[in-house]
């Protein structure tokens, strides 16, 4: 009697692990191998996130500081209107004679425009230079995320689940171009508030052929957004057609967002 | 908190990224890896006697090893406190991103507690646990009973065999104390996008200063429980103790020292605005109270403690000394990678201010009352499973220690 | 195997349990549909409000704004730049009114003289230029030069 119960025990013991760990280890496997069979299935209706792959060109050369793309990213998004949050922001970068060290600037991230505060006399070189996320296709933040609140989708924008995220905020440290913030208490977008937020190429325009908000209000077309997997897209005769730098290669990011125009080594 | 960001404003120095002028992680991701350090600290001490058979240090053994629960427990807090959705922290086991180091923390944290320190405690104190069990009335009884799990076997025979258990649970242990804080040092080290913060050395680093923060830690406790207890200090075990604080204090200094002259030495990109940020922004916290204070003090004092030339009594003072000054280093330590790396602009052209608020979730009062609390579970700890070597007062109404190793 | 290393194995082994089965509640069906992430989440971001309606989506109702527009130097300005995210007025012209910026420092956004702009750009100083009158008493904003 009693060594039968035992045995049950014993065996039960070994069992009851082994059935689960079994289950979960196959569900493991499941949704690691899903990668896969993502390329055949596609969320969001008529739009088939494998038919496309964006890529996005800044022309620091035309840009004339008006910030009205700072402006329209935050009313498109929801982004707080404080100085401290930043889908998209434009810098200043001013080589005054007789300075070696760049000066640069981002009052308020260029959301007022820039006030003139050097004389022309006194600059040897300037440019505006916008900044946004650069939709890496080897994103730092999208590995350190521990819970998979950040991916990459397959048409090549990371993206932020703000249901799932646990704002501990490490995909922020880990963006070398400070393009992320955390969604603040007082947000406008209630489920937004405390996770991880960013410049999303605005998703929910792309994914509707429309134009992301900063592209759209750019007078002058230094933003320019289009698919490569397009080939009548002039984003493509653009990359072709120029020499482009992307922001702090050495990080080994590969960003999709190419400048023309700006000083590889100082821009950063 | 709106109003601090204004205030941060005013206060950068050169040129941040717009989203930099909020410091991200906060006085409680400072103690975060202080609290894990200690436990890593502590456990290694507890090894000490049982791998290495430093027979010296045996009095502080259990003490050590409920220090290190204590401050397991609390190590977590933090961490849970500054989530913006602490709700949602489960969701760290549940859905581990296994690319990234901090989705470690639930599956190494629950190692350490349930396979490693539950177990080395459970098996260690079996034997006075049956005793109590046996011997005890009401809610106390009734707790030992719980943890005996209806096992009252304590023939030689079985308690050798979990003596044997003991010793090979220490054995996976010390590694898992290693990985437990290396791995946190590895967060820190593994972000490349921070130079001050990007290096392999750095889970080393927080390695031997977790070492340095959890011997001066046990050290502290058995000095202060012997003195509450009204018990003669084993200076023997004092001495051993300091003499391994020492030695992992030099293996600290000159690790953090080659840290800091490959990064003077090699120049890479923003090397410029590191040494600002330790020659200006982080001259208190680095220079005065981390290398200063918190490493060549104490280690002058050890050393002097080690010459010889003083009395049990002069020395008692010097190891209480540089215990504080270690503990107080050490914390420095994470002050500086964490908050300095993240003063430090990702652009290299600046600085961002961290302003310590002193209320609220993220403030300096929620951090220190989480740093007390793992004393108050540690007293607890002491209480219900009294970790001296001579039976507890409320056992033997008058029973007299047997004194003798203590010196004179 | 003896008794309290089967208690603590069970004790352990409920643990295990319980963890699984709450997690098996807790994590979204959606989960790793495509990836390490909730897949839901795809759809719910394609789904936010577009507020920018495009400059062609005025064309419609205010037909001699938008061909003087198409016409003149600002054609390059969408109509949105100017006038803020409209969608909500193309899908409900009478709703909330939309509030028109003339003042100077409007227009000087882009026109004032700035050395850090590129040096082809139209730039004039918001100072003296215009006499202090509003910018569109001389330049309609929608067809700005005369020629
Ligand atoms: C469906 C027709 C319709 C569309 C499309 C439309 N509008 Fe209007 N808009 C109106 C009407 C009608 C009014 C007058 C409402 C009022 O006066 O309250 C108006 C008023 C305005 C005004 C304010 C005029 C004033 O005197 O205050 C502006 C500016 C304006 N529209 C701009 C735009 C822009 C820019 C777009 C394109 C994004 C646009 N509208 C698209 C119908 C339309
Ligand atoms: C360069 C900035 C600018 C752009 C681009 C622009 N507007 Fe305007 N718009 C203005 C200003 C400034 C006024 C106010 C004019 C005034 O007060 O006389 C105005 C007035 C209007 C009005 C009200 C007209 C009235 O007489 O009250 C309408 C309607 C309008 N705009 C539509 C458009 C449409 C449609 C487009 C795009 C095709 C457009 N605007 C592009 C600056 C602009
Ligand atoms: C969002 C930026 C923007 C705003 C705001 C803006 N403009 Fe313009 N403006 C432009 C651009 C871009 C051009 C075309 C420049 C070119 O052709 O190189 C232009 C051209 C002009 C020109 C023609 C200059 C030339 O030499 O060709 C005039 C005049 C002008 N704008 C007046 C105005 C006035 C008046 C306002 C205020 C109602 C205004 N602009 C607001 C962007 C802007
Ligand atoms: C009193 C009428 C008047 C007012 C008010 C006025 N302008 Fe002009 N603007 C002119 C005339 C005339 C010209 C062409 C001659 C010139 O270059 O000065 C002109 C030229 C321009 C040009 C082209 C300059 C170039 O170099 O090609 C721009 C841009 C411009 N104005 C913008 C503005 C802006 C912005 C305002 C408001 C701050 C404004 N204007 C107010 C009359 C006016």
């Amino acid at each position: 009697m009693k060594s039968t119960r035992r045995e049950f025990i014993k065996n039960f013991g070994k069992i009851i692990p082994v059935v689960f760990f079994g289950l979960s280890f196959k569900k493991f496997i499941e949704t690691v191998s899903a990668k896969e069979n993502a390329s055949t299935h596609h969320p969001g209706g008529d739009y088939d996130w494998n038919q496309h792959y964006y890529a996005f060109v800044v022309d620091s050369t035309k840009c004339i500081g008006c910030g009205r793309c700072v402006v329209a990213c935050k009313e498109e998004n929801d982004v707080p209107k404080e100085p401290f949050y930043f889908r998209t922001w434009v810098e200043r970068y001013v080589w005054l004679n007789g300075e070696e060290e760049v000066k640069v600037d981002s009052p308020n991230g260029g959301f007022n425009g820039f006030p003139v505060i050097y004389d022309e006399k006194e600059i040897r070189k300037s440019y505006y230079v916008p900044k946004l996320c650069n939709q890496c296709d080897r994103p730092p933040c999208v590995q350190v995320c521990p819970v998979g609140a950040t991916y990459k989708t397959n048409d090549g924008v990371v993206l932020v689940d703000e249901k799932y995220c646990i704002g501990c905020r490490y995909c922020i440290q880990a963006c070398p171009y400070g393009a992320r913030y955390l969604y603040p208490k007082h947000g406008e977008r209630e489920p937004r508030r405390n996770t991880a937020d960013k410049c999303t190429w605005c998703y929910h325009r792309i994914t509707k052929g429309l134009k992301p908000a900063c592209v759209e209000v750019c007078p002058v077309g230094a933003r320019k957004f289009g698919d490569l997997k397009n080939p009548d897209d002039e984003i493509n005769r653009i990359l072709d057609e120029n020499r482009v730098d992307v922001l702090k290669p050495e990080a080994g990011t590969r960003p999709k967002v190419f400048y023309l125009g700006i000083d590889g080594a100082e821009v950063r | 908190m709106s109003e601090l960001l204004w205030q941060a404003l005013q206060q950068v120095q050169g040129y941040v990224y717009p989203n930099e002028i909020e410091v991200n992680w906060s006085i409680l991701i400072v103690f975060y890896p202080y609290i894990t350090g200690l436990v890593a600290g502590a456990f290694i001490v507890a090894s000490l006697e049982r791998v290495f058979k430093v027979e010296a240090v045996k009095p502080t053994y259990r003490l050590a090893l409920l220090t290190a629960l204590a401050f397991l427990l609390a190590a977590p807090l933090p961490l849970v406190a500054h989530l913006g959705h602490p709700e949602r922290a489960l969701e760290i086991m549940f859905t581990p991103h296994l690319s990234s180091a901090m989705a470690g923390f639930g599956f190494v944290y629950a190692w350490y507690l349930l396979i490693v320190l539950l177990l080395e405690i459970g098996y260690d104190y079996r034997k006075d646990v049956v005793k109590w069990a046996r011997t005890k009335r009401g809610l106390k009884g009734f707790l030992y009973r719980l943890l005996t799990m209806g096992d009252y076997d304590i023939s030689k025979e079985a308690l050798k065999k979990d003596e044997k258990l003991v010793g090979i649970i220490t054995v996976i242990g010390l590694p898992s104390a290693a990985f437990l804080h290396g791995y946190v040092g590895f967060i820190f080290g593994s972000v490349k996008a921070n130079p001050w913060w990007s290096s392999p050395l750095m889970p080393i680093i927080f390695l031997f200063s977790a070492m340095v923060s959890g011997i001066a830690l046990v050290l502290l406790i058995y000095m202060a429980s012997t003195k509450l207890r009204g018990k003669k200090l084993d200076m023997k075990c004092t001495d051993t103790l300091a003499g391994y604080l020492l030695y992992t204090y030099v293996l600290d200094l000159s690790l953090e020292f080659m840290e800091i002259a490959h990064l003077v030495y090699v120049q890479e990109e923003g090397i410029d605005a590191i040494l600002t940020l330790i020659n200006d922004r982080l001259f208190l916290s680095f220079i005065v109270i981390q290398i200063f204070l918190g490493t060549i003090v104490p280690i002058f004092l050890l050393v002097m403690a080690k010459t010889g030339l003083f009395r049990a009594t002069i020395r008692k003072i010097f190891y209480i000394f540089a215990a504080l000054l270690a503990m107080i280093g050490v914390l420095a330590m994470r002050w500086n990678v964490v908050i300095g790396g993240q003063m430090l602009s990702k652009s290299f052209r600046g600085f961002s201010t961290y302003i310590l608020p002193i209320f609220g979730i993220e403030g300096l009062l929620t951090a220190v009352a989480i740093f007390i609390l793992p004393f108050v579970l540690l007293f607890i700890f002491v209480k219900v499973l009294p970790p001296w070597e001579e039976p507890p007062i409320w056992e033997s109404t008058e029973h007299q220690a047997v004194e003798g190793n203590g010196e004179g | 195997m003896r008794k309290i290393h089967v208690r603590v194995a069970m004790v352990y082994i409920v643990i295990a349990i319980i963890f699984l089965i709450v997690r098996s509640f807790i994590v979204p069906p959606s989960f790793g549909e495509y990836g390490w992430y909730r897949g839901d989440s795809v759809s719910e971001i394609m789904n936010l409000s577009v507020k920018h309606a495009g400059s062609y989506s005025c064309s419609n109702c205010h037909q001699t704004e938008y061909k003087a527009w198409t016409t003149g130097k600002h054609s390059t300005v969408n109509c949105e730049s100017c006038h803020g995210p409209l969608k909500y007025h193309v899908d409900d012209p009478g709703g909330s009114k939309v509030e028109v910026n003339a003042t100077r420092e409007f227009c000087g956004l882009c026109h004032n003289e700035n050395p850090s702009r590129p040096e082809g750009f139209p730039q004039i100083n918001l100072e003296s230029h215009g006499n202090g009158f509003t910018c569109v008493t001389c330049h309609n904003p929608h067809y700005p030069w005369f020629d």
